[in-house]
C-alpha cells in the first residue's frame, strides 16, 4: 500500500517542479467555460453557466485523465517503467499511483474550474452536493486513467499515445450530455449520449443541481470503473517489456 | 533460486538506458528506491549508499545538473541500498567520456572486493581485460568461450601482425604464420610466433606476391582480437533498436 503514495509522491513532485504543465491544464477548461459558457446563444435554459459547468467539471477529469497516460509512456520510454517492474513491490501498484495522483491532479484542476464558474455567476450547490460531485469526478478519474494508462502500457511511443488521445477525447465529448440536454439533441445523437460514460458522471452531476441522488447513472459508472481497473491490474502484472 | 520474491531481494538490475528522475535532487532519486525497497534505517542508508558513489556533495541538487558519469553512479546508488549479493550491470560506461569510464570501474572494483558478485556487459574490451575475472564472448546470444581473460587471450597463443595492405594476398604463406580472418577494409591479421623476427620475412613474401605494403605492427592479443577471432568481423544485422540509439544520443 505505501509503494503506491511512493510513486505518487515521485509523479507529484516532478509535476509540481514543471510549472508550465500546471498552468497549461487550466487553460482550456477555463476557456471552453468562458467562451461556450457565456457566449453560446441558448435557448433551453436561463443560465447557461449553470447547465454547462458540469459539463467543463468533466471535461477537465477527461483531459487530465487522458494526458496522464503520457506519464506513463514517459516512464516506458526513459527505462523507468522497466526498473520499477524489477522491483520486489506488487505491480499493480504502479498503476494504483498513476490512478492516484492523475486523479488527484485532475481534481485539483477542477477544484479551479469550480472557483471560476462561481465567479462567472453559477449559483452552485449545498456543501453536501459538493462533496458528492467530488465523489463522482473521481470516480470517473479512477476510470479514464487506469484506461489511458493501461493504454499507454501497450503503446510504443508518443506520437502512437497523441493519436489515441485526439482519437478518444474530443468524440466522447461531444457524443456527451456536456452540451446540451438530451431533449434538444438530434434524435440519433440522445441514445449515443445516454451511454456515454462521460454522460454518466454528467448525468449525475446535474441531478446533485437538482438535490437529486442518480443511482443509476453513478452505480454504472462504478460498475465501469470496476471493470475497466480490473482489466488494468491484470495488464500490469502481466505485461513484459 | 526458487521463490523469485528472495532472488528480488539478493541482486540488483540496472538496465542500460539511463533512468534517473532530472526533476528530482539525487537524493530524492535514491530516497524513492529505498522506500520502494522497504529499507529500514532508511535515511543513514541513502546517505552511506551517496557517500559510496562521492555524490554525497552534491546529493541535493537536481539531477537535471548531473553529468553523464555522476547519473550513472546515482543508478548504482539506487541499486545498492538493498545490499544486494549480486549486482547485474548491463553496459555501464557506454556513452561515458574516459574519466567516467575510469571512475565507474573503481567503483565497480570497490564493490567487487566488498565481496559482491557483479555482472556486466559491456562492448568495451579492454574494460572487461582489466577489471573482470572471468569473460564471457558472446555470438548472438550463445557463450562462445568463457574464461579469465589472460587464458582468452592465450586461445591465440601468439602475437599478431597487423597489415596494411593493398593488392591480393598470396595463398601460401611462410611456415609458423596464419593469416585470421580475412582482409578488411585493406586491413589483414596475422599470427605468429615471434612475430617481429617474422615480419622482414612476411614483408618479403607479400611484395614478392605483387601486394604493396602500407604498415607492419606487431602487437600481443588483446581481447578485441579475440572477439574477432571467435566471434567474426561480420556486423550485427539483427534488428536496429531505435530505442538503444536514442538513449545513447541523449547521453551526448
Amino acid at each position: 500500500m505505501k509503494d503506491i503514495f511512493y510513486y505518487f509522491e515521485r509523479d507529484m513532485l516532478r509535476w509540481v517542479r514543471g510549472r508550465v504543465s500546471v498552468i497549461s491544464a487550466l487553460v482550456m477548461p477555463a476557456a471552453w467555460l468562458i467562451f461556450v459558457g457565456l457566449a453560446l446563444p441558448t435557448t433551453f435554459t436561463e443560465n447557461y453557466i449553470d447547465f454547462i459547468t458540469p459539463g467543463i467539471l468533466v471535461l477537465t477529469m477527461l483531459g487530465a485523465s487522458l494526458q496522464g497516460g503520457s506519464l506513463l509512456i514517459f516512464d516506458k520510454i526513459l527505462g523507468f517503467l522497466n526498473k520499477f517492474l524489477a522491483l520486489p513491490s506488487a505491480r499493480e501498484s504502479i498503476l494504483f499511483g498513476k490512478i492516484l495522483f492523475i486523479t488527484a491532479r485532475g481534481l485539483l484542476q477542477a477544484t479551479v474550474i469550480l472557483l471560476l464558474a462561481l465567479v462567472l455567476g453559477a449559483s452552485f450547490l449545498s456543501p453536501w452536493s459538493l462533496v458528492l460531485t467530488y465523489g463522482i469526478l473521481a470516480l470517473f478519474g479512477v476510470l479514464l486513467s487506469a484506461f489511458s494508462t493501461t493504454v499507454a502500457l501497450h503503446l510504443s511511443d508518443h506520437d502512437a499515445y497523441a493519436a489515441f488521445n485526439a482519437m478518444v477525447s474530443m468524440p466522447l465529448f461531444f457524443t456527451s450530455s456536456a452540451l446540451m440536454p438530451y431533449a434538444v439533441m438530434p434524435t440519433w445523437l440522445s441514445p449515443l449520449a445516454y451511454w456515454n460514460p462521460v454522460s454518466y458522471a454528467i448525468d449525475a452531476i446535474r441531478a446533485l443541481q437538482d438535490g437529486v441522488l442518480a443511482w443509476g447513472r453513478i452505480g454504472a459508472l462504478a460498475l465501469l470503473a470496476a471493470v475497466v481497473v480490473g482489466i488494468s491490474i491484470r495488464q500490469f502484472r502481466q505485461v513484459t517489456l | 533460486m526458487c521463490n523469485p520474491y528472495y532472488s528480488f531481494l539478493s541482486h540488483s538490475y540496472v538496465p542500460q538506458d539511463m533512468a534517473v528522475d532530472i526533476k528530482l535532487t539525487g537524493r530524492e532519486n535514491v530516497a524513492l528506491f529505498a522506500k520502494l525497497y522497504g529499507i529500514p534505517r532508511r535515511d543513514e542508508t541513502i546517505e552511506r549508499v551517496l557517500g559510496m558513489m562521492d555524490l554525497s556533495d552534491r546529493a541535493d541538487d537536481l539531477v537535471r545538473t548531473y553529468s553523464g558519469g555522476m547519473r550513472r553512479r546515482l543508478e548504482l546508488a539506487q541499486a545498492l541500498v538493498h545490499e544486494p549479493k549480486v549486482l547485474f550491470l548491463d553496459e555501464p560506461t557506454i556513452g561515458l567520456d574516459v574519466a567516467a569510464r575510469k571512475k565507474i570501474w573503481e567503483h565497480i572494483r570497490t564493490l567487487k572486493s566488498r565481496g559482491m558478485t557483479i555482472f556486466v556487459t559491456t562492448h568495451y574490451m579492454d574494460e572487461a581485460d582489466h577489471s573482470c575475472d572471468r569473460v564471457a564472448i558472446l555470438d548472438h546470444g550463445r557463450v562462445v568461450a568463457v574464461d579469465p581473460p589472460a587464458r582468452l587471450k592465450g586461445l591465440l597463443g601468439k602475437d599478431l601482425i597487423s597489415a596494411r595492405v593493398s593488392g591480393d594476398l598470396p595463398g601460401d604463406l611462410p611456415e609458423g604464420i596464419e593469416l585470421l580472418g580475412g582482409k578488411e577494409n585493406g586491413e589483414a591479421v596475422f599470427s605468429s610466433e615471434n612475430a617481429s623476427e617474422k615480419v622482414p620475412v612476411l614483408f618479403r613474401m607479400l611484395e614478392e606476391h605483387g601486394a604493396v605494403v602500407h604498415s607492419l605492427s606487431v602487437h600481443e592479443p588483446t581481447l578485441d582480437d579475440v572477439f574477432l577471432a571467435l566471434v567474426g568481423t561480420r556486423e550485427d544485422v539483427s534488428g536496429f533498436d531505435d530505442h538503444k540509439f536514442r538513449t545513447m544520443l541523449r547521453r551526448r
